[in-house]
């Protein structure tokens, strides 16, 4: 994980999750993991390609995402629906977008993909070869993992 | 009645049909109980073979050379090569399947040779991560046939190293089980010599990967019982234990590389510069546990002083996030570093960094070597004192991926006080003090 992209995606997510929850975010130490991840219940992907290839995965339990969903649509949610899911997406992609934005500043460029979401329990994400920074950042509402992992084009 | 007329033709037509899409053959043969196929274009023949003749000095999974009717073919164990158990064979004669290879015929001895089947090539599936017994990277895909399944192995990337090399004996070692070896026999050697020391030095060797994060191996063995006598003037005989980190920091003391933490010296600089090649084109270089980037930007510095026009990429890698952080932006204080790096640095009202042509060969990752990573064909690894801190399974991993990842006659560096542990596998070039060990 090159270290000039580790900081935008600290930033984005620290700045988008304060303003759209108006909340304090707890920022935790980052730490690096294998490929192979287990994934807490909810998780939504962006995939990058470009200059670089891999993924971002906003990763969160169904009550987190519940509360996160709630708090950004204004109402009590209480189930995983549609809403729940069109939001998280909308998270992902705002932090994601961000998080490139800021990227592109310094001169990396890499398009991104929509974001998917996953939900289900005992899930795991592998990735043979890159391994993941995650950055944990602490809500009232949960813990929401940003899941980073991509490398450098080999060869490129 | 009707019916199951139908039903029979219906099967013999897709039987028919399947079996018109044969398009893979290959040699089917077991290992430990399990089944393996290998691509019958690679096999020459099948023999039935004894009295190997035994080549001293190679590897264990290496069982001799054998005369195949005048032509003389090297021999390997398949069951050693992939540490699985060997049978005892009451048989006197072994089953051994020929490889032709591109330039390389080689012979492997099985268990048992099964038969040929074909397949159709659209059914094979690419290995699954959890396949125990066999490294990965060996198997090619995997097959199911009448209810077995079959692990298509990968017979090039077997033998690469030797076709890479074109050495006639296989070198490649088994890490795991020569660097054991060698454990053992050092710790032999010293038990008959002297019985208290042995047990102090391994007193010793068991407090220092907790007390300091150090581990002792065959990678830095040498240097540990040599450190254990100029302690024991130190501390006195009856007090050579480490009760805390201080201790175990005081006994490590002299075991870093020269220039660790600070841009390489002037001597340093011309004692590497004088071993290493003339390059052109792409250079790759790796540096695990680069730290600040000192070591990175050294590195930068005499490859480009000695062959300008390379395209360089240096890799730095440090799994502390503090350091590898501040290293895209190393400040330098001019003056206090050697003449050698003026030219290429440049100053500003911030401070003196290195110039944009230093810079931009650098790639600073935070990383953590317990966890894979992919790296290009490499010229060039500068891992000083970086293994030495991680526990024998990742020394060896590393090692063995950095080996793997190695274009022929690519260059290692280690600490002055390091000797790699898969040492048959690497040359040594001596200049100076400064050990550099070359891909064989």
């Amino acid at each position: 994980m090159r270290v000039e992209y580790i900081n935008p995606f600290v930033e984005a997510a620290f700045n988008i999750l304060k303003e759209v929850l108006q909340t304090e975010v707890n920022r935790e130490e980052l730490y690096l993991k294998k490929s192979t991840q287990p994934v807490m219940g909810v998780a939504a992907i962006v995939g990058l390609a470009g200059d670089v290839e891999g993924r971002v995965l906003i990763d969160m339990s169904k009550e987190t995402a519940m509360k996160v969903a709630s708090t950004m649509n204004g109402e009590e949610l209480n189930t995983i629906d549609e809403l729940v899911k069109a939001t998280i997406t909308e998270l992902a992609n705002m932090i994601t977008a961000q998080a490139v934005t800021k990227l592109h500043e310094l001169g990396f460029k890499f398009d991104l993909t929509p974001p998917a979401i996953m939900t289900g329990d005992n899930m795991q994400v592998s990735d043979l070869n890159v391994e993941a920074l995650i950055v944990p950042l602490g809500l009232p509402q949960g813990k929401i993992e940003i899941n980073v992992a991509i490398k450098e084009r080999v060869g490129a | 009645m009707n019916m199951n007329t139908e039903t029979v033709a219906n099967s013999k037509e897709l039987d028919e049909k399947k079996m018109k899409k044969i398009d893979f053959k290959m040699v089917t043969f077991t290992l430990a109980g399990k089944d393996y196929g290998i691509d019958i274009m690679k096999v020459r023949e099948i023999h039935k073979a004894e009295k190997f003749t035994f080549v001293p000095n190679s590897s264990p999974f290496v069982r001799g050379v054998y005369n195949m009717r005048g032509d003389i073919i090297s021999v390997i164990d398949l069951r050693v090569f992939f540490n699985l158990p060997v049978e005892k064979n009451e048989k006197r004669y072994e089953n051994m399947i020929i490889l032709r290879l591109e330039d390389n015929t080689i012979g492997v001895l099985v268990d048992t040779i099964e038969k040929v089947i074909g397949i159709d090539s659209s059914r094979k599936q690419p290995p699954h991560p959890l396949f125990g017994d066999i490294n990965i990277k060996y198997i090619e895909s995997i097959v199911e046939n009448d209810d077995s399944l079959y692990i298509i192995l990968e017979a090039e990337k077997i033998f690469s190293s030797e076709t890479i090399t074109e050495s006639r004996t296989p070198e490649k070692a088994i890490p795991a089980a020569s660097a054991v070896e060698e454990i053992v026999f050092d710790a032999n050697a010293i038990r008959t010599e002297d019985n208290s020391k042995a047990l102090n030095i391994g007193f010793i060797e068991e407090t220092l990967p907790t007390y300091a994060g150090f581990y002792p191996t065959a990678l830095n063995r040498d240097w540990v019982i040599d450190r254990f006598d100029s302690w024991e003037k130190q501390r006195g005989s009856d007090n050579t234990q480490l009760d805390n980190k201080e201790d175990a920091d005081a006994y490590l003391r002299g075991f870093n590389s020269p220039f660790t933490g600070e841009l390489w010296g002037d001597e340093y600089i011309s004692a590497l510069t004088s071993m290493l090649p003339e390059k052109s084109g792409n250079v790759f270089v790796w540096n695990p546990g680069c730290s600040r980037g000192y070591e990175s930007y050294s590195i930068a510095a005499v490859l480009k002083s000695k062959n300008p026009e390379i395209l360089l990429k240096i890799q730095g890698n440090d799994n502390d996030l503090i350091n590898i952080s501040s290293a895209p932006g190393l400040m330098i204080e001019k003056g206090r570093v050697p003449s050698f790096y003026d030219s290429f640095l440049v100053s500003s009202e911030k401070g003196t960094q290195f110039n944009e042509v230093i810079k931009d060969s650098l790639i600073f990752e935070y990383h953590d070597l317990n966890n894979d990573t992919s790296l290009p064909p490499l010229d060039f690894v500068v891992c000083r004192d970086t293994l030495s801190y991680m526990n024998e399974a990742v020394q060896l991993k590393v090692l063995e991926k950095i080996y793997e990842s190695m274009k022929p006659g690519g260059l290692l560096m280690l600490g002055i006080n390091e000797k790699p542990s898969n040492g048959s596998n690497w040359e040594l070039i001596e200049n100076n003090g400064l050990k550099l060990y070359k891909k064989k």
